[in-house]
Parts: C-alpha cells; structure tokens; sequence
C-alpha cells in the first residue's frame, strides 16, 4: 500500500491505476459511487445513480426476493453470496456473471461521472457478493469513457442525463423498438433517467442510451426548470444528498425491510 | 451449468471455430472473448457486432416487435458469410435487464453453419437457464 492510495485525494480514475498497481484490496469511495478492489482487479461496484444488482434480479423477476436476501443471510458474512445463488441453483453461473457484468459497469460509469474526485479508500474492505467475475481497471476506465463518447455521439446533450423529462407533442404517433417505446412510456415530466431505469428494473446507462435517442429524435426533452426555490432555507436543500453513497446505502437497506 | 467463459470455450469446440464473444449490443462491450477475433481487435469486434445487432433488433419492418409473438427479442440470431467465414450472432434471453449475444466466427472451410447454429442457441439457452 502506498501512501498515495491510502490518502485517496486525487482523481478517481488516477488513484484506481495507482491501486491496480498495487493490486490492492479494499473499497474506494468517490463523490457517487463506491469502488470494491480485490487483489487490483475491481471485483464491484456500487452507485446511488444505478440500480443495485439485487434490484435489477429481483424487480425483474428473475429472482424471488426472499431467495435473494436467503442468500444475502447465509452467506454474506463470508462474503460469497454469488457463490451462493449458483450452489443453490437460484441463478446459472452464467446469469449471475451477465447481471453482476451489467450491473459492475453500469455503476461505474456513474461512480466515475459526476467529478471523479476520490474521497477515500478503506483498505482491506470487501463486499459481501463475493467475487463473481472481476476485471482489470483498465478495462472498467475505458469503458466507461467509451460509454460518455457513445452517448455524446447519439445526442450531445447531458441534461437528458439528470433533468427530469418530458414527451415533445410527436411522440404520441412514433413506432418505436420495444426497450424504446417502454422508455418514452414512462417520461411523464417528473421522472428522470435514474428513475425511469429503475421503474423498469433496467440499467441506467442503457436506460440513457434510449432516451438520448428519443431526444436525438426529437420524442424527450429536458422538462423546463422547476419553479424558484422557497424563500426560507430549507435544512440540507443545496447538499447533493443523492450524491452520497451512504445515503444510497440507507434508502437499499430501507427498501430491503420493506421488502420483507 | 457453465459460465460466460466455459460457453465460450464450449464454442469454440465448434469445427471451423476461430473466435467467441459475449457482447453486450447496446454499449458495444465484449463481456467475454476467447479464440482470435476477425481482425485480431476484441473491442473493435465488438463494437461493429453490436451495431449490426442493434440494427437488427431494431428493424421494424424485418423484426417488427410482434414478430416473437410475444417473446422478446424478436430476433434469434443474425448470419453473416464472407468469401473465407460464417459469422454467427446468437441473442441470449434473460429474465432480468440484459442484452447480449454469444458471437461465433467460423472458418467457411472447415465450419458447418447449420450444426453451429443448433449448438449456440443451445449453449446461449444453457448459460442462462441451466
């Protein structure tokens, strides 16, 4: 462990490298999202912008809730919950390995988003899905600038991004491909691309890449500025709570009770 | 019930095979690869597969969304031939928000399209379902 990685106050993707060289173990939080490392290969990773992949298996249906909190239960103190699903036949090898991929990109691209500034880096901390299917940090960076360059080249507007959206008055008529038209089915002038992606239980990056396409086509744009802010301070209004990951953390284990 | 590396390595049992991927056709990533890729470029590989994949997919009029009746996606797999190979794209149908397919390359001398096609929609099925 070098003294750079523990003190974690550069640039994300700089500290990963710096990591990756070290092939060190421990988790790396940035402004939104939460890097886990093994041996220097990022094994996952977490953010509040995409959803989790015990949301994405479960909302989906292809797992039932309580099989995945069963798994969650037995195993996480050993931190092979994956491990888990496939030995007691919940999910395939090969299912867990393309949702956990889906899910450990999708994050990344968010983790890395917003500013890339690292906050810090716990040595040592694992996460308790266990490893699945780690990948170099080289790998997770480039894509996800391939990721920001794609979406720029389909429509070079990152409002679509994080604004709440709404329909332009041709959508009504447009025949759309299937994942498309159950995008624009949800634009309703509140939700934004995070909450679309998690209404349909979708990756939020492919969510984005639709609904860029939708405003390339003109069917979405970013609805117009909500109205001013009240005139007395509001405690905590300004703090961008959906940033920080721990926040996130307490609305998944929130969710998770509720769930029960 | 095999992974997305044992499914690859599987196809590549295939006679005439000379490489295999599993790419994801909406952000052009290669989740998997084994073998050579055509053009010795794994990403490169992936990202073009992806989009004639996502062309496909969205083709109204070739694959309108009805023509699964039902089942989605309405495309099962693409094939593209060249003077020396067969390129075979196969979709893999999850429950949960993904979308890949296994690619298959094959040498057009040695490779048998028709047995090929059978076994990657078995092996696309297999890696998924169990």
């Amino acid at each position: 462990m070098t003294a750079a990685a523990a003190r974690a106050d550069g640039s994300a993707p700089a500290l990963l490298d710096t990591l990756a060289a070290d092939r060190a173990t421990g988790a790396l939080t940035t402004r939104s999202g939460i890097f886990y490392l093994a041996a220097g290969h990022v094994v996952h990773v977490e953010s509040a912008h995409s959803p989790a992949l015990g949301d994405l298996l479960t909302r989906s249906g292809a797992l039932a809730p309580a099989g995945w909190w069963e798994a969650v239960e037995r195993a996480g103190a050993r931190q092979r919950v994956g491990r888990q699903l496939v030995d007691s036949g919940r999910l395939t090898a090969g299912a867990l390995e393309l949702a956990h991929l889906g899910a450990l990109f999708d994050a990344a691209y968010f983790a890395l988003a917003h500013d890339g500034t690292a906050l810090r880096f716990r040595p040592g901390v694992a996460h308790w899905l266990g490893a699945v299917r780690p990948v170099p940090v080289a790998t997770v960076l480039r894509e996800s600038y391939r990721r920001r360059a794609l979406l720029d080249r389909i429509h070079p507007d990152p409002a679509v991004d994080t604004a709440p959206l709404t329909r332009t008055p041709d959508a009504g008529q447009a025949v759309l491909p299937p994942r498309r038209g159950r995008a624009l089915a949800l634009v309703d002038g509140g939700r934004t691309a995070a909450q679309i992606a998690s209404a349909l239980a979708h990756r939020t990056f492919h969510t984005l890449v639709e609904l860029r396409r939708l405003a390339a086509d003109g069917l979405v744009a970013p609805a117009p500025p909500a109205p001013a802010p009240p005139v007395h301070p509001v405690p905590g209004a300004g703090r961008a709570d959906w940033d920080e990951p721990d926040t996130a953390l307490l609305r998944r284990l929130l969710d998770a009770l509720e769930a029960l | 019930m095999p992974g997305i590396d044992e499914s690859l390595l599987e196809a590549m049992r295939l006679p005439g095979a000379r490489g295999a991927l599993v790419v994801d056709w909406i952000s052009g990533l290669a989740l998997g690869a084994v073998g050579e890729a055509p053009g010795g470029d794994v990403e490169a590989t992936a990202a073009e597969t992806a989009e004639l994949a996502r062309l496909a997919m969205e083709s109204g009029a070739l694959a309108p969304a009805h023509a699964g009746q039902g089942k989605e996606p309405p495309v099962e797999d693409l094939i593209l031939t060249t003077a020396d190979a067969f390129h075979l794209l196969r979709f893999v149908v999850t429950t949960f928000d993904s979308t890949v397919f296994l690619f298959l390359s094959l040498d057009r001398a040695d490779g048998n399209l028709a047995l090929a096609r059978i076994r990657l929609a078995e092996m696309a099925d297999r890696m998924v379902l169990g």
